[in-house]
């Protein structure tokens, strides 16, 4: 049995289901994503975790016990908000502290485990200052020390760094990830922003429309999407709407494409293919015949985004974006006549409905 | 045309501060005048009024009675009204509106009506007539004072988020209102008191329709004054204001000391 488990949950509200049978098994230590636009039903399912929701089918259990209708102030779950959830009113010290004090532990520990924490979040000299004195960033820290104080078995983290600034979001979320691996402490984390999930999380959860539409490690989501929506949602994805032919070739346009096509999918199937823009070459002349897969058009818009250049491609009226190394694409100009090359492997093929 | 604009506003509101300030002075005045009725200026001062005033042997009774009553007002209020404000914003929102239109009928009901109304209901014993009732009563009438503040203070800050975080690090109901909410909404918790108070204080209907003589308050002997001598219930009036500032001045110094980190706290917001 797993650590913390939830079965056949579902929630409504009112008619409209937030969650629908949802089920996930998280082992201890692990460090869960529940990763999903807004409206998927992620918090949601992270509340009921907390307690602040109660399901209205299923079970929640946590190391053994079922939890389903424990109250939240007895659940022992750490959870960190989004912001402005530090108490205005107390200083850092007495925020990190609050949820010792309420549960009677001995002034002695309390400090020396105040302390620990602080350190911990690495601001040691910060017990003394009011919330408002601090940056959103060190807000944040001293959120996750508060919840790590009372030790929870459990550390449940919405959204936590979505009201910040990029570079003390990215410079945050390692400092989370090392703080959990340190600690060992089981971890669900949710949010909307794909490259945030991929980086830190041992297995990714995407969620769509209170239904899970797919789970696995970062790897597996990104290079094995199950559905058009994780393809779409994770990174860019080039879609190609085309017909299978065999198992081992699609019609696009006027083009064989050498992929693998599942077994399910038989011939004359409408199928979409998926191509990252990583695995697309581009030529600036025709590649030799031999090359499987090549596609070409004019060149739409060239995009520099710092270590890559993104540029889309008109490929017959499908728009294609290929990733080139910044310093090649000297060589590009706009409605250029470019070639395109990728390997079957590179490809997954599934159906479109 | 912007300088006469500008004088205009400086006359508007000259007019306005000596409409508004002239009653007072002219009480003060006429508490420690001799004789004034023929001249502009009193004839003469002295501070026999006060004495009248204070050797009344209700003068003490009333107002420890007052005191009685508006402290009873006030501290029903917060036991009975910061909570369910409380409860109703973090969980019946839905009944917000309910609230609110609750919150205002004793403004829509006269005094007269609403005691005439308790003594009828309530008129066995130990209710009828009783400074109870009376206490129950003020606390009806002054409820929307204590309210107003507290909702607004609630709805400034995240009440939700706050809930939320104590609870979840194990605080129970009583916990999170008395170390996290109360501390956070001090400033509407403090402007209700001082609105309850001081409106309890001055209320005179209530207290005469239900107690009257049994349990005289202090604006019931101010007006038994008024029918005798004018000076000495001025002398009253001024006690009355005093007592006011006093009780205002008071509440603000307990609090000063929690207040500056929070008040530094909203206003960085």
């Amino acid at each position: 049995m797993a650590y913390l488990e939830l079965k056949n949950v579902s929630k409504f509200f009112g008619t409209v289901a937030a969650v629908k049978d949802f089920n996930l098994a998280v082992e201890k230590g692990e460090f869960v994503s529940l990763l999903g636009p807004s409206g998927c039903g992620k918090t949601t399912t992270l509340r009921m975790i907390a307690g602040f929701e109660m399901p209205d089918t299923g079970t929640i259990t946590l190391d053994g016990e079922d939890i389903t209708s424990v109250p939240p102030n007895k659940r022992g779950t750490g959870m960190v908000f989004q912001a402005y959830a530090l108490f205005p009113n107390m200083t850092v010290r007495d925020n990190v502290a609050f949820g010792l004090e309420v549960t009677g532990h001995p002034k002695a520990e309390i400090e020396e485990w105040v302390r620990e924490m602080l350190a911990l979040v690495r601001l040691p000299g910060a017990g003394k200052r009011y919330p408002h004195q601090l940056s959103g960033g060190q807000q944040q820290r001293i959120a996750l020390a508060r919840a790590l104080a009372i030790r929870p078995r459990v550390l449940l983290l919405d959204e936590p760094l979505s009201a910040l600034d990029a570079v003390v979001r990215v410079a945050l979320r390692g400092e989370i990830r090392r703080i959990q691996l340190g600690l060992g402490i089981t971890t669900v984390y949710v949010t909307h922003d794909q490259e945030e999930a991929l980086s830190i999380s041992d297995r990714v959860v995407v969620m769509n429309q209170g239904l899970i539409e797919q789970e696995g490690s970062p790897e597996e989501i990104y290079r094995q999407p199950k559905t058009r929506f994780v393809a779409a949602f994770i990174g860019t994805a080039n879609q190609l709407n085309g017909e299978v032919v065999d198992r081992a070739q699609v019609r696009f346009g006027d083009v064989l494409l050498q992929v693998p096509v599942p077994s399910h999918l038989g011939a004359s199937s409408r199928v979409v293919v998926l191509v990252r823009p990583e695995s697309i070459a581009l030529h600036a002349t025709a590649p030799d015949s031999h090359q499987p897969n090549v596609l070409t058009g004019t060149v739409q818009t060239i995009t520099f985004l710092g270590p890559i250049t993104r540029v889309a491609v008109d490929v017959n009226g499908t728009r294609v974006v290929a990733d080139v190394i910044a310093a090649n694409r000297a060589v590009l100009a706009h409605n250029q006549r470019v070639w395109l090359t990728f390997d079957p492997e590179a490809c997954q093929v599934m159906a479109n409905p | 045309m912007r300088q006469r604009h500008s004088i205009f506003q400086i006359l508007l509101i000259g007019l306005f501060v000596t409409y508004m300030l002239i009653p007072i002075i002219a009480t003060y005045v006429f508490s420690v005048a001799t004789k004034w009725d023929a001249s502009i200026l009193p004839e003469g001062y002295t501070l026999e009024w006060y004495q009248i005033a204070f050797e009344h042997p209700y003068f003490s009774i009333t107002l420890t009675n007052s005191f009685i009553v508006s402290f009873s007002a006030v501290i029903a209020g917060l036991l009975f009204i910061v909570p369910t404000t409380y409860w109703v914003h973090t969980r019946l929102p839905s009944a917000k509106p309910l609230l609110d239109m609750l919150m205002i009928l004793p403004f829509g009901i006269p005094a007269v009506v609403l005691a005439l109304a308790l003594i009828r209901v309530y008129n066995f014993a130990p209710l009828a007539r009783s400074p109870l009732l009376l206490i129950s009563g003020c606390v009806i009438f002054s409820m929307p004072f204590m309210y107003r503040p507290v909702s607004n203070s609630l709805m400034a800050i995240d009440v939700h988020t706050l809930t939320e975080s104590a609870l979840n690090l194990g605080a129970n109901t009583l916990q999170i209102l008395v170390r996290v909410i109360a501390p956070n909404i001090l400033p509407g918790i403090l402007s209700g008191s001082l609105l309850v108070f001081a409106t309890v204080f001055a209320e005179f209907t209530l207290a005469n329709l239900i107690t009257g003589a049994s349990f005289k308050t202090f604006p019931i002997l101010l007006v038994e004054f008024t029918k005798q001598d004018g000076r000495v219930a001025a002398a009253l009036s001024v006690i009355s204001f005093t007592v006011a500032w006093i009780a205002s001045l008071a509440i603000l110094w307990v609090s000063g000391r929690g207040r500056k980190p929070m008040e530094e706290a909203l206003g960085a917001r």
